[in-house]
């Protein structure tokens, strides 16, 4: 391996660890568990493996598994913080709404599991068996791709990611965009809440009627677009002024090990892809 | 032969019509190691002058270019930006837009044309290292690109450029957009570099900071070259116009001294303050007063000077605290009456400033004590009603605008009052008369320049018609005839009875124009009184790194009584104290 690089008495490879964040809702969380030290690819692969079996296999017990397992996995890194309050956002209102709608009105409903007797307006409500499963099929099909997906996001830096994906031959046009697209959302609130304070005071009444803030919202839309588009010619002077352009090789910084075990790993999972698809059509 | 040499170089940019040239046979060669200062009104084509150098005209922006700009024996024809970039770098003037926007810290922002350039690691380190300790920000390297202030990225964007080891630095008006502090800390850096190895060139209306350090000053009016030589030669040019270029007051006195005959009329005019003191020396009090400078402040109380038309509206600040995040406190117990006048505020940080222009019309609301607009309490009424008695002008004037054409977005207030139509129409025009904006009345704010833009966001406000106006450095980035607008249009809305506070580090605006100066620092009052107080007072005044204007620091330094505010008071006293001691 290379030898330890320094600057100002950090060591590289901890440069990313220490950083300031940009101050994301989901930002990376520094660690060094055996899931930070992951290749990045290989967290892709086993994340985008385990959503491919959770939804070829119609059984809810497949994903309720996997979803325990991931869970476990989060938890022992002790990266869950962020994790849980993003489910706990999108989730529960996401299991209620499943839950009411699958088990009242889904097509194959037969089965009544519970009957809510003595309703106003409607006598009775009955809950069914076939709903409900279908609700938690689902429900536990987008668990296991939240815990993947954002178990990933959280203990990978984006910048090992986009060089993990580099040295795999992504074009580093597109790692630029990528990066700028993250850096760019924390930018792009700022701007938005400063031209909505530039708005308010020039009389722009933002509790006022419906449409009157449906119309302020266009408004807010076209400067923020304008001023994108004007940095973005000072940008591409900038971006070309240090060899943005300039095609072959390329240094890297930070250095992103791909080891034995990450690509054992990778072939597994794609191993257990294969063996459950073959089953699925087979069967 | 030349390390740049521009040939009769005329160029039209692609979106001008064919007749109107942005550069007009430009003839002009720059020696190896030079400090070249380019100025010259808004839109005169200073930027495409700096454009030329890195070779972003012609491999950039499109247009029509004859003749040829040649750097280090290197056709621009014959090149490409990322080659000439290696020769050649380029600093702009809006800190944040010329980051690459897709670094996680500063040392990736830094190193990141190095990567591009396949250096080995060693030597990326090296280099940025280097170019970090040369910008002063060795402590930056761990921060977020993103979330650093202007200076601090300002700072960033040029290791990042000197990284790429170029040997000449062209900067467009790198500090037009910075806060004094930030300003000076970028000019010091330039100035700085070692001139064996740096060519620069610096376009900037800040001729006052800028003239001592330059070897060659360049103005540039209308696309062509209209004065080159040493800043002295250029700056006492009796052809130079006030309109173009503002001459800086020590040289103004040099001249002074020599058309009066006190100075031998074939010495060197003094460009630098140091220089005009060392002249001055001779005439003046040969005994300092004791005590203060204070001493014999002649002029009036401080509050409402007299004379002027007392609002019904006035902005009364009571014990008033800011935090925010819990723990950064930002205003810590402001108490203030503002009633007429214009009342220039100084000495504060860019976050503080906005804190509290933002305190004034209800978009933020105080922590702790009261703010009241009128009779309006702002924790009491939306910012929409607020805004119907005091008019706020922001800093960045790309917050703000929002339409396709000024006159569009000058009616935009007026008609969120919901005035009639005769009215709207009535106070739109006046704005655009106000502000001069006749001519580009139909024409879209984006295709405008910076300086302008900012002058149709000020007719904006003032078409509200609102009993207060508040205006955020809006002399920032402005030519000498735009500060000269900016300062009639403050005169005439304090005539019109209208309560003007003006947020600024331009010490000499709100010299000029000030009834009433408020010093802030640490979120506390420090100074409040006329211009003169205030400015008599430059050892308290440090304390908000805020300098006096180069006229009255000159007339401390010689020891004057009287504060002096103009160069002709300067004269005035100087000449009274010679007759006393004469």
């Amino acid at each position: 391996m290379s030898e330890k690089h320094t600057i100002y008495g950090t060591n590289l490879d901890d440069v990313l660890e220490e950083a300031e964040q940009p101050g994301n809702v989901i930002d990376y969380q520094p660690g060094d568990t055996f899931l930070h030290r992951l290749n990045p690819v290989t967290k892709l692969v086993i994340s985008l493996g385990l959503i491919t079996i959770a939804f070829l296999i119609p059984d809810f017990r497949v994903g309720l598994v996997l979803s325990v397992l991931l869970a476990m996995v989060v938890v022992v890194t002790g990266v869950y913080r962020p994790i849980a309050k993003v489910l706990a956002v999108i989730g529960i209102p996401l299991t209620v709404a499943l839950v009411v709608i699958q088990g009242l009105f889904y097509p194959e409903n037969q089965t009544p599991w519970y009957i809510f007797e003595s309703v106003p307006v409607f006598e009775q409500i009955i809950v069914y068996e076939e709903g409900l499963l279908f609700a938690l099929l689902i429900l536990f099909r987008i668990l296991v791709l939240m815990l993947a997906l954002l178990g990933t996001i959280v203990t990978t830096h984006p910048k090992r990611l986009t060089i993990a994906l580099m040295e795999k031959r992504m074009p580093s046009k597109l790692a630029y965009v990528f990066l700028a697209a993250l850096q760019f959302i924390p930018q792009m609130r700022q701007r938005a809440n400063a031209i909505l304070d530039a708005q308010q005071a020039r009389g722009l009444d933002t509790s006022a009627n419906l449409w009157r803030r449906a119309t302020s919202l266009v408004a807010l839309l076209a400067p923020l677009l304008i001023s994108m588009l004007i940095s973005t010619e000072t940008r591409a002077l900038a971006l070309e002024s240090r060899g943005f352009a300039r095609e072959g090789e390329r240094t890297y910084l930070f250095d992103v090990p791909d080891t034995t075990f990450d690509r054992a790993l990778r072939w597994l999972m794609f191993a257990c892809v294969i063996a459950v698809a073959v089953w699925r059509v087979i069967l | 032969m030349s390390l740049i040499d521009i040939d009769d170089v005329t160029f039209t940019y692609r979106t001008q019509s064919d007749d109107v040239h942005a550069l007009e046979n430009v003839t002009c060669s720059i020696e190896q190691g030079s400090f070249v200062g380019v100025t010259g009104p808004s839109d005169a084509g200073k930027s495409t002058f700096g454009r030329l150098i890195p070779s972003y005209i012609p491999n950039f922006f499109d247009g029509n270019l004859s003749g040829t700009v040649t750097v280090d024996g290197v056709d621009m024809r014959e090149t490409t930006i990322g080659e000439q970039s290696m020769k050649a770098g380029m600093l702009f003037e809006n800190p944040f837009d010329q980051l690459t926007g897709a670094s996680t810290t500063v040392l990736e922002e830094v190193g990141y044309g190095l990567e591009n350039l396949a250096l080995p690691v060693d030597e990326i380190i090296s280099r940025t290292k280097w170019s970090l300790e040369l910008a002063g920000i060795e402590d930056l390297v761990m921060r977020n690109p993103q979330r650093l202030s202007g200076g601090q990225s300002q700072r960033v964007a040029l290791a990042s450029i000197l990284a790429m080891q170029p040997e000449i630095l062209v900067l467009d008006e790198p500090t037009s957009q910075l806060d004094p502090q930030g300003s000076e800390e970028v000019f010091r850096i330039v100035s700085n570099l070692d001139r064996e190895e740096y060519t620069i060139v610096l376009i900037s209306q800040d001729l006052t900071r800028l003239a001592p350090h330059l070897d060659r000053l360049i103005v540039i009016d209308d696309g062509q070259i209209t004065h080159d030589g040493t800043p002295t030669e250029v700056l006492t040019d009796p052809t130079i116009e006030d309109r173009a270029v503002p001459v800086p007051d020590p040289v103004t006195i040099g001249q002074r001294l020599r058309s009066n005959g006190y100075v031998d009329e074939t010495a060197p005019v003094p460009v630098s303050m140091a220089d005009a003191v060392e002249e001055l020396q001779p005439y003046a009090p040969t005994t300092r007063p004791a005590g203060g400078t204070t001493d014999g402040v002649t002029d009036g109380g401080a509050a409402s000077a007299d004379g002027l038309v007392a609002n019904d509206v006035g902005i009364r600040m009571d014990d008033v605290v800011f935090r925010y995040n819990e723990e950064v406190e930002a205003l810590s117990g402001v108490s203030l009456d503002l009633d007429a006048g214009c009342v220039c505020l100084i000495g504060q940080n860019g976050a503080g400033k906005t804190t509290f222009a933002k305190h004034l019309n209800g978009l933020l609301e105080p922590t702790e004590g009261q703010v009241t607009v009128g009779d309006l309490d702002t924790r009491e009424h939306r910012v929409a009603r607020i805004a119907q008695e005091i008019g706020l002008n922001f800093q960045n004037p790309n917050d703000q605008l929002f339409h396709n054409t000024v006159d569009e977005e000058i009616r935009y207030g007026p008609k969120n009052f919901e005035y009639n139509d005769e009215r709207i129409d009535e106070l739109v025009e006046d704005a655009v008369e106000r502000l001069e904006l006749e001519d580009v009345r139909e024409k879209n704010p984006y295709d405008m320049g910076q300086p302008k833009r900012k002058r149709v966001a000020v007719a904006s406000v003032i078409a509200m018609d609102t009993p207060i106006v508040v205006l955020d450095e809006p002399t920032g980035g402005q030519d000498a005839e735009g500060n000269e607008l900016l300062g009639d249009l403050v005169e005439s809305l304090v005539s019109d009875g209208v309560l003007v506070v003006v947020i600024t580090h331009d010490v000499d605006f709100a010299s000029r124009y000030a009834d009433r100066l408020i010093a802030l620092s640490n979120g506390e009052v420090l100074l409040d009184g006329s211009a003169r107080e205030v400015f008599g007072q430059p050892d308290v005044l440090e304390e908000t790194d805020v300098s006096p204007p180069i006229v009255t620091q000159i007339g401390q330094q010689l020891g004057l009584e009287k504060t002096v505010l103009t160069v002709d008071e300067l004269f005035a006293q100087l000449e009274r104290t010679s007759e006393a001691s004469g």
